[in-house]
């Protein structure tokens, strides 16, 4: 189930909302037609909260979170962290961070079990990251990027990653974050995967521009149809390695 | 998928006839065609010189147009140029398109010659006759090249009905004893209709026709049965299968009648298979016995069926059995075939050095499991027995959305942050709690205890610090530490004196000089090393050997115009020299003063009859049109 949304005509809705496995973090925009998308997908079943972080709406690149916690950046206001208190239940830690790299949502990638982060996060950070997301942290490169959180999209069944990760890449992230990963693109061939794309273990809404191609490598990846996903992978390529190369 | 060669597009080639017809109606309609014998002699010779240049460039024209549209048959595909000279005979097609070259130069030439003879053309009559013999010559040249165009004609026609055959592409090759049934199978699997006959060489050329198979585009070709002959005596309906089988990377489809209804023996089958052989190299090869429905392949005597298997065994062929007529085993043939192609294809592909920007992408890592830890996906519930949101459903579920339009639509509707709190009252939903209460911020206390907890961590620090804990081992490094500190401060404070004083010496409002323009002292160099701690003697003393020894000075004659321009300069400093220009290019004074004469002798006449000379102001024309023209009236602008 992936579903294409659009925040006042930006395809990039990773940047204006983040969605876990236990909630959903909404910016708050000039009409409700955004929250809407979210709220006809996911309503009653998690809460989706309207939100700014420091004022701005960019709150997908600003925190990061999963189903156990949400780090904020030391610029977000202490009303705005009330408000996020009294909106998310109580099983999730809500954590305000002192860090330089203040956009920790294109530092940090995480699922609910494992995280990478960007090679020169603080160390104490590191240790917040751990306690709060209770995840494992390693520090990691993603084709050659060091904004891990930009390049990728992660949830506990799979994960896409940069267009152009080689293979070798591929396979220790995999190993690193133990889930099945392919490179791939959204929008219509952008390579920042973590601006296109929200996906939770039963859900995931990617930009309007996003084609359907696309739509089936992220609805295969991330398991949300019942289908194996390595169907495409293992019956189209021959015929792709035939035509492309 | 674009075909690389694309051989109907190539024009029309005209008769010899119309060849002329063409050129010379067009000489006649695009060049001027009325003459006089009273012109002038040089307006007459360029009329003629037209037509006969125009004529000339005419026919260069139309003939470079043929030599470049037709394929060359070195540039091509092999494939092709294998193809055309087993239909065309390459040395005809090479002939002919030879003589179309040197006809081109010789009416060049012709050209050429006749429009140096017109130069000297003294008269009308002299020069048509000229033009006439011109025209005439370049006639008969390419009157001659008749037969050329009307055989260069048949072969673009030719050309243009040749199946367009992608030579690179995935291709299934079918071939085989005639009657065997190619064309019959080539029918099946593609939606070209070829003909097909109960009699041998029913197809006579190649054929293509196309099916789609695993997402791609496959090429299927169907060629004209071969007899077991030696290569000279193949006909060229022969000669164009054995150029595909020999240029076409391709699976080869070779086909066996075993009924011999084909009316040849198995045997000689099989032996047509071991002569053409050597074409089946790096190819796919596959054994297709036809017409299992009249005689199944276990119904065979067991010394053919010996054959057979040594074809299989040792060429690596794969054998396959079908009949077109009841359409068994069709399909199968064409997916083993595709299948077979496809993979050595990849494989040779898989060699190459592009294959890694195409392989990541289609790559789907699995994890290496590196602990025990199950990792599941966390759903909460109802997440997925949700029913769908149906837009249409009177009683959908009210979104925000839905709201904001009920209460104005954007911009009008503030949307309520609190309602959905999760609080323990419903009540508190609404409560206003101050930001700031009594000079403090009220998130600063939210725990009761803060106070305390501070306290507590103070404590904390100050009893680790009392024991030493920040105390790490690099107080060992610290002397080498502080050395190496002072020197960066030194470094950096050192620059930062150069920045400013860069900044100061730069910014000055004048034309600054290139560094290397710039004249500085040996003495100032000498001082600038020595500041930096070098020794400055080294370059005082290769200075002065370098420096041009002063020589005596020689009496020479002062030029006027070396000391005027030498007056005219300013003590010290540069600006640009205004040069007296009456002192230019004489050598003394007296030359000047000689000068100065013979001007003003000059100038006697005109100055006597009060003329105006050169260098009296002009204004060239009074009212210039541009600014006296157009709607602004006099006035609004000033022309200076």
């Amino acid at each position: 189930m992936a579903v294409r949304a659009q925040f006042e005509n930006s395809n990039e809705i990773g940047v204006f909302a983040l969605l876990t496995n236990s909630y959903c973090l909404v910016a708050i925009g000039g009409s409700e037609n955004f929250y809407s998308v979210f709220e006809s997908e996911l309503g009653d079943v998690v809460p989706i909260v309207h939100t700014s972080i420091a004022g701005t709406r960019i709150i997908g690149r600003l925190c990061v979170g999963n189903r156990h916690g949400l780090l904020v950046p030391a610029t977000t206001t202490d009303q705005e962290l009330q408000h996020l208190r009294n909106s998310l239940p109580e099983t999730v830690a809500i954590q305000r961070i002192e860090e330089r790299l203040s956009a920790l949502g294109n530092v940090i990638a995480c699922n609910d079990y494992v995280a990478i982060c960007h090679p020169d996060i603080d160390r104490e950070t590191e240790e917040i990251i751990a306690d709060v997301l209770k995840v494992e942290v390693f520090r990691s490169t993603i084709a050659q990027n060091v904004l891990v959180g930009s390049y990728c999209a992660l949830s506990n069944n799979g994960g896409l990653v940069h267009p152009r990760t080689s293979i070798q890449d591929q396979d220790e992230l995999s190993s690193l974050l133990q889930v099945p990963l392919v490179a791939g693109t959204i929008n219509r061939g952008s390579d920042v995967i973590g601006a296109g794309l929200l996906v939770n273990d039963w859900c995931a809404f990617a930009g309007l521009d996003t084609t359907s191609t696309e739509l089936s490598v992220i609805e295969s990846i991330f398991k949300l149809q019942d289908n194996g996903h390595s169907a495409y992978v293992e019956d189209m390529r021959d015929s792709l390695v035939d035509t492309y190369a | 998928m674009t075909t690389l060669y694309n051989f109907k597009q190539i024009t029309p080639v005209p008769t010899g006839g119309d060849f002329l017809d063409i050129v010379l109606s067009k000489t006649q309609r695009k060049t001027p065609t009325v003459i006089h014998a009273n012109f002038a002699i040089s307006r007459i010779r360029n009329f003629y010189m037209r037509k006969v240049k125009f004529t000339q460039e005419s026919f260069d024209e139309r003939l470079k147009a043929i030599l470049d549209e037709f394929p060359k048959l070195d540039d091509i595909h092999p494939f092709y140029s294998d193809l055309m000279n087993v239909l065309y005979d390459k040395d005809h097609y090479k002939l002919a398109l030879g003589q179309m070259n040197t006809a081109r130069h010789l009416i060049d030439q012709v050209g050429k010659d006749y429009v140096r003879l017109l130069k000297f053309g003294d008269s009308l009559y002299r020069c048509k006759q000229l033009k006439k013999a011109a025209m005439g010559r370049m006639a008969t040249i390419m009157r001659r090249q008749k037969d050329s165009l009307a055989y260069l004609e048949q072969v673009r026609q030719h050309l243009a009905r040749l199946p367009s055959i992608d030579p690179n592409t995935r291709t299934l090759l079918v071939c085989g004893y005639p009657n065997v049934g190619k064309s019959s199978f080539m029918n099946k699997i593609t939606r070209a209709d070829v003909d097909v006959q109960p009699y041998a060489f029913t197809t006579k050329s190649l054929f293509v026709g196309h099916m789609d198979y695993k997402y791609l585009r496959w090429q299927v070709i169907d060629t004209p049965g071969i007899l077991d002959h030696p290569l000279e005596n193949r006909n060229t309906i022969e000669m164009q299968s054995i150029t595909a089988l020999a240029h076409l990377r391709c699976c080869v489809l070779y086909f066996i009648d075993l009924s011999e209804r084909c009316g040849y023996s198995i045997k000689e089958q099989v032996s047509l298979f071991h002569s053409i052989k050597p074409l089946f190299a790096n190819k796919p090869v596959m054994l297709i016995i036809n017409k299992i429905d009249a005689m199944k392949i276990e119904d065979v005597s067991a010394e053919d069926r010996q054959l057979l298997d040594d074809i299989v065994e040792k060429d690596k062929a794969q054998m396959l059995g079908m009949s077109c007529y009841t359409d068994e085993g069709v399909m199968n043939v064409k997916q083993t075939a595709c299948d077979r192609l496809l993979q050595a294809r990849v494989d040779a592909k898989m060699k190459g050095q592009k294959i890694n920007d195409v392989l990541n992408k289609i790559h789907l890592t699995k994890p290496v499991p590196r602990d025990d830890n199950p990792r599941l996906p966390h759903i909460p519930e109802g997440a997925l027995t949700k029913p769908k949101y149906d837009a249409q459903d009177p009683n959908r579920p009210k979104l925000e959305k839905d709201l904001e339009a009920e209460a104005g639509g954007a911009g009008v509707y503030n949307i309520d942050l609190k309602k959905r709190y999760l609080l323990e009252s419903e009540e508190w939903k609404h409560d206003i709690i101050p930001e700031i209460w009594e000079g403090h911020n009220v998130a600063d206390f939210i725990d009761s205890d803060i106070q305390e907890q501070l306290d507590e961590l103070e404590r904390e620090e100050e009893r680790l610090e009392a024991e030493g804990y920040y105390k790490s081992d690099d107080e060992e490094l610290n002397s080498e530490d502080e050395a190496l500190q002072s020197t960066a401060n030194a470094i950096r404070e050192r620059n930062s004196i150069t920045q400013i004083e860069a900044r100061l010496k730069t910014v000055k409002n004048r034309p600054t000089l290139p560094k290397t323009a710039i004249k500085r002292k040996v003495s100032e160099v000498a001082d600038h090393f020595e500041s930096l701690g070098l020794d400055g003697t080294e370059v005082e003393n290769r200075a002065r050997s370098r420096a041009p020894k002063r020589a005596r000075s020689a009496s020479r004659g002062e030029s006027v115009a070396r000391s005027a321009s030498m007056a005219a300069r300013p003590s010290g400093g540069e600006g640009s020299v205004v040069r007296d220009r009456t002192t230019l290019g004489v050598r003394n004074v007296k030359q000047k003063l000689e000068s100065e004469k013979v001007r003003q002798l000059s100038m006697r006449n005109a100055n006597l009859h009060a003329k105006r000379g050169e260098s009296d102001r002009a204004i060239q024309t009074k009212m210039p049109k541009h600014l006296f023209s157009g709607k602004r009236k006099s006035g609004s602008t000033d022309r200076r």
